[in-house]
């Protein structure tokens, strides 16, 4: 590729992209530095040098709780949305029937709905259905979120599947299963561990689905995050937010290596 | 959805048609019942529920919080008559305009930065705009109430005081303004993205030969890139709107009491009043609002299907 710019055109497109690329770091390098400052405060320019917030962040009940129950959740989302998308991605990819396209608008619907009131809208059934394990209530609530990512993803990489290999493999003798197992899957294997991945992680961080179904006894990491920052004053909110984030950076890194990002998330 | 077409028009075009015809014997159970689980699922854990929410909106609420009838439009006539809540409601809509506005404005020179570079380039940008998607919306909302804090401790308040732009702390948080600029952050990439790959798309020797023939750089991105790049700009335009206009957590954290939406109205209603039906009517309104645009949006992207190049 060339470079196309040139002049004064050239000028004004890489002063407004590296603004905007400052604008999109400095609050996060801002709190990683709030993580490892040393006063009470948040204050700037950041003083002094410390962990200490971590080692606080690390004997912190609540937050560890909250830990264990957002990563038990994430992965039964994780499970939860690849079994049903899967499927229904090779329905989609595979299948040649009446309404097709109907259904596919109907399995990617969640996506452009707000999240805040599938959530809400959820709650207000699970209520009625007497169903009060938050646990449940939240696992339910996330794969009806995140499945329409993982169909997605699947969707995409299916496409690029050869069926060619599939007939050869079932003319050489193997079995419909044998033949799925051993030639369809490991061609869209990064598509789904990509799907799955990134169920994971939205799951992980989903806040307008989670607020409306958790409770004060299963509180998932963003909601206790949320709640540190508005009720109380806690001087580890920057370390706490700092572990999410290289969380964050460690799944966007795996994502790359999959499928890459842009294709992971492109509409 | 733009990739996985081309996907789709590559396959038909160099798959034999035997390939075809064989699909269809190889599948002993028709391919379909594999959706089967998930459309039920859908059915029952987000469709109906969102029927039932529609529902309970055009009901009442007794004094034992049972809801039933008499059917009433009441509840939307609130929203709408009350001060206080239709404040709410176009607070809603101003920032979900200013914040698509602004976002289509900065992410048209990221985006082209990002198609035209070399591949270094556009890989460091790529992964600057997309790495925080992934991050938590509470903490970057939180990074923002760092930068923005009120008062001479705050780093904007630094810098700009260090600079002598202002003698005394400006107070930005628990304002519009903060919230726009937090939702700017949270949704930008969802600009950039549909903008890069429609640019992406576009055949060079056009803007070529728009420049040979005289035309001057600003006059080429008017005339030539700008309207063949309209596809990603109304996708990304109704996504930042629609994901700003139901957000909940950023004016929660970035507006405090002086710029409350409509998602944080419905909290409230719902959690601290127990006003369901009021509550449901609100969320109806948001739905509608978010559908309509998405429903435009389309309309836009069929009916002026521009030539792709080939």
């Amino acid at each position: 590729m060339d470079e196309r710019f040139s002049g004064f055109g050239a000028f004004i497109l890489y002063t407004i992209t590296a603004g905007m690329m400052l604008f999109i770091l400095t609050p996060l390098l801002l709190v990683m530095a709030a993580s490892v400052s040393d006063s009470y405060f948040v204050t700037f320019p950041p003083q002094g040098f410390t962990l200490k917030w971590y080692a606080k962040v690390l004997q912190d009940r609540d937050f560890l709780e909250a830990m264990r129950l957002s990563i038990l959740l994430a992965l039964g989302t994780t499970v939860g949305s690849l079994l049903f998308g899967v499927p229904a991605a090779f329905a989609l990819v595979r299948g040649h029937f009446v309404g097709l396209a109907a259904i596919k608008g109907f399995l990617l619907s969640p996506l452009i709905f707000p999240a805040l009131i599938t959530g809400l809208a959820l709650l207000q059934v699970l209520n009625k259905l007497g169903s009060t394990d938050a646990r449940l209530n939240l696992l339910i609530g996330h794969i009806v979120v995140t499945s329409p990512y993982v169909i997605r993803t699947v969707v995409t990489s299916l496409q690029l599947v050869d069926e060619n290999l599939e007939d050869a493999a079932r003319t050489l003798g193997a079995s419909r299963l044998r033949t799925f197992w051993r030639v369809t899957l490991p061609q869209i294997a990064s598509g789904v561990a990509a799907g799955g991945l990134f169920a994971f992680m939205v799951s992980f961080d989903n806040y307008p689905v989670t607020m409306w179904l958790a409770n004060s006894e299963y509180s998932p990491v963003p909601l206790v995050l949320m709640r540190q920052l508005v009720n109380v004053f806690d001087p580890s909110v920057p370390a706490m937010s700092t572990i999410i984030i290289l969380m964050a950076m460690v799944g966007v890194l795996i994502l790359e290596k999959l499928v890459g990002l842009r294709r992971a998330l492109a509409a | 959805m733009t990739t996985s077409d081309e996907a789709v028009a590559v396959l038909t075009v160099e798959a034999p048609p035997v390939a075809r015809e064989r699909s269809r014997w190889r599948l002993a159970l028709p391919v379909g019942v594999l959706a089967i689980p998930m459309l039920a699922f859908l059915t029952y854990f987000f469709f109906y529920p969102a029927l039932a929410l529609l529902f309970s909106s055009i009901q009442t609420q007794d004094s034992r919080g049972i809801i039933g009838r008499p059917f009433t439009l009441a509840h939307y006539a609130r929203l709408v008559n009350v001060e206080l809540y239709a404040r709410v409601l176009w607070t809603t809509l101003r920032i979900s305009i200013i914040t698509s506005a602004l976002a289509t404005v900065l992410a048209y020179p990221v985006a082209l930065v990002m198609v035209k570079s070399r591949p270094m380039v556009t890989r460091v940008i790529t992964l600057i705009v997309i790495a925080p998607l992934i991050v938590s919306v509470v903490v970057r909302g939180y990074g923002w109430q760092l930068v923005l804090q009120n008062g001479p401790k705050g780093m904007l308040n630094w810098i700009l005081m260090t600079l002598h732009v202002v003698d005394a702390p400006i107070s930005v948080l628990y304002t519009e303004t903060a919230v726009v600029i937090g939702s700017l952050h949270v949704f930008f990439p969802m600009m950039v993205l549909p903008l890069a790959s429609a640019l992406g798309k576009i055949d060079p020797n056009l803007e070529d030969a728009a420049r040979m023939l005289g035309a001057p750089w600003w006059k080429v991105f008017l005339r030539v890139t700008l309207p063949l790049s309209m596809p990603g700009f109304v996708a990304g335009f109704t996504l930042v709107f629609s994901l700003t206009a139901g957000s909940f957590v950023i004016p929660a954290i970035l507006g405090g009491a002086s710029a409350v939406m409509l998602g944080n109205l419905i909290e409230q209603q719902i959690f601290v009043v127990y006003d369901w039906p009021f509550g449901a009517a609100i969320a109806v309104v948001l739905v509608g609002l978010v559908l309509a645009v998405n429903g435009v949006s389309m309309w836009l992207l069929e009916g002026r299907r521009l030539r792709r190049p080939d």
